[in-house]
């Protein structure tokens, strides 16, 4: 609330204040994002909740449409929640179709987040959306903890994640991204596979994998047995791996994990990361990316720094 | 789709744990309709916010429903008058009266009475006759509120009404809108495929973004329970699909 008051108090001078940041390929007009999975396609929500969006990552697609994981699909946990959804998506031909054409008319690039069972399927997903208007990059999900085939599988091997990227590096120009799992023993591994492979970012991190038990009912409170943990419990531990991963690579990073405020991204901001993606907020908050953008202007401000160019941080190189 | 900060303003009992807060927001109340619900949340409080279908909205104020069921429920019984509380809302698509029937039949089960005083008076200024049909384990259970031309009350163990479960205690009408425990509302579909039937699901964001409160459908796939829900055709729904009670919350 506080970051709220100031920021308001300092709309006028916010155009003073550049918040624009270079990230992997594409010129973002602020560096705050929604994170896949937390925002559907952007269609649902309120344009007014939309203007201080960096940059759209879309909810996790395949190539097929796939009705996802039978409920409950989500439980609270404490200071976040595990999701197991299953990546309920209408396939590839469903999102050129409904969705594309609307990102098209938008004023923020907005990535695919894509999604496949072998190095061959996310290399045809890039192919079959390489050059449809409103797509602007890829974001290649190698750790989904919730689905049977693929996903987490090729975000713990450097080979595989290396294969996966390569896969779709060759079929498109447009910026490719890689989303990293925190489920691995030495994240730099891992990104540098990536970046040698032709990631032009990485973001960091998916969910850590997590299991919740009924004790009424003796089993797992959700039917795929274990899930995604987010929310503010993961924070510090994805600021550490967030901070791991830029340490270990020349491609810029996207912190996610956690962030409920302005302060929340500036601890990513200042561990190395280009850039931060939102998510779990914004299921309690809608207006959580506009508060998170406002809130590190609001920093920027009151420590006289102009842009966020200058802002000092805190990466030693390994 | 409104984000107000919404104050309590009072707290009623209206069964044995069951209570009904009322809160202070305008806009919310204006416009809200039976069967639609608002998402709530307080600070400090849990993470995520917690649907409520809208009770009775009058004037400023909405009111909504509970019993303690886990720490966020208990947290928001200990509220004071003039706490704050974060209302989004209103939620999801509610109760269709409009296609002219000319006798509705509310069915409710314990919690499930949240949606039916707002129907009630819906359906009323739709010109129809309402009956008031509601049930509990024991008379103690019961809502004290009812709203309806005719009230029928129904226990599991016959203290007080009719002797069995609410969907057996139904008279013959032109229209049945349900809403109580998932199994209940099994019940209402077998015996009446085209009831309304309010859904309940764990949620997550309450505007269609996260997923979380998947419905399975008998055409197959899942819809929300947030967006396309909470009102459901009875007979659409994959009942054997849907958890019969709830992963409840745990709080830090």
């Amino acid at each position: 609330m506080v970051d709220v008051a100031i920021a308001s108090a300092l709309c006028d001078q916010r155009v003073s204040i550049d918040l624009s940041v270079d990230v992997g390929g594409l010129k973002l007009r602020g560096p705050v994002m929604a994170a896949s999975g937390t925002f559907g396609y952007g269609t649902e929500v309120p344009l007014l909740e939309r203007l201080a969006l960096g940059a759209m990552v879309s909810k996790g697609i395949f190539l097929r449409p796939r009705a996802g994981s039978r409920p409950p699909r989500i439980v609270e946990t404490p200071s976040g929640m595990l999701n197991a959804i299953g990546l309920q998506g209408p396939g590839v031909d469903g999102l050129i179709s409904d969705y594309a054409p609307q990102w098209a008319q938008w004023d923020f690039p907005v990535l695919v987040n894509i999604n496949g069972e072998s190095a061959d399927e996310y290399g045809e997903l890039a192919s079959r959306l390489d050059g449809v208007p409103g797509i602007a990059g890829f974001e290649i999900n190698i750790s989904c903890p919730n689905v049977e085939q693929g996903g987490l599988y090729f975000g713990n091997d450097p080979r595989a994640a290396a294969a996966v990227t390569e896969a779709v590096r060759k079929r498109t120009d447009l910026p490719v991204w890689v989303k990293l799992t925190p489920m691995v023993t030495d994240i730099g591994v891992i990104a540098r596979a990536c970046e040698a492979a032709g990631a032009d970012a990485l973001c960091a991190v998916n969910t850590f994998v997590g299991m919740s038990i009924d004790l009424n009912a003796r089993r797992p409170r959700l039917s795929f047995r274990t899930g995604g943990l987010s929310g503010p419990a993961i924070r510090p531990l994805a600021v550490h791996l967030a901070h791991q991963a830029a340490r270990a690579v020349s491609i810029p990073v996207v912190g996610i994990g956690g962030i409920m405020r302005g302060d929340d991204a500036l601890e990513f901001l200042i561990a190395g990361c280009a850039a931060v993606q939102v998510g779990t907020a914004t299921f309690v908050n809608p207006r959580a990316i506009a508060q998170v953008h406002d809130g590190i202007a609001a920093y920027l401000v009151s420590h006289g720094l102009g842009s966020l160019v200058e802002l000092p941080r805190y990466l030693p190189k390994d | 789709m409104l984000l107000v900060d919404a104050p309590l303003v009072a707290r009623r009992e209206v069964a044995r744990g069951m209570f009904v807060l009322t809160l202070e927001a305008s806009e919310v109340a204006e416009t809200v309709r039976a069967g639609q619900f608002v998402n709530l949340g307080w600070s400090p409080g849990p993470l995520l916010r917690r649907p409520f279908s809208v009770y009775k909205a009058d004037g400023e104020r909405i009111e909504v429903i509970l019993k303690a069921v886990g720490g966020g429920t208990s947290q928001m019984l200990q509220m004071k008058p003039g706490e704050m509380i974060s209302c989004l809302g209103p939620l999801g698509r509610g109760f269709d009266l409009t296609s002219g029937p000319r006798t509705v039949a509310l069915v409710s089960g314990g919690l499930g009475v949240a949606p039916m005083p707002l129907a009630a008076r819906d359906a009323r200024a739709a010109g129809m006759q309402v009956t008031w049909v509601h049930g509990a384990r024991s008379a103690d259970e019961l809502c004290s509120e009812a709203d309806g031309d005719e009230v029928i009350l129904a226990t599991d163990d016959g203290s007080k009404g009719f002797a069995g479960t609410a969907v057996n205690a139904v008279p013959d009408a032109d229209l049945v809108l349900a809403c109580g425990p998932n199994r209940m509302l099994a019940a209402v579909a077998m015996r009446w495929p085209d009831a309304q039937v309010a859904v309940e699901t764990y949620m997550g964001c309450g505007t269609g973004v996260c997923l979380g409160c998947a419905v399975p459908l008998v055409r197959g796939g899942y819809d929300r329970a947030c967006k396309e829900g909470p009102v459901y055709r009875a007979a659409d729904i994959e009942w054997s699909m849907l958890p019969s009670h709830l992963p409840y919350a745990i709080s830090a």
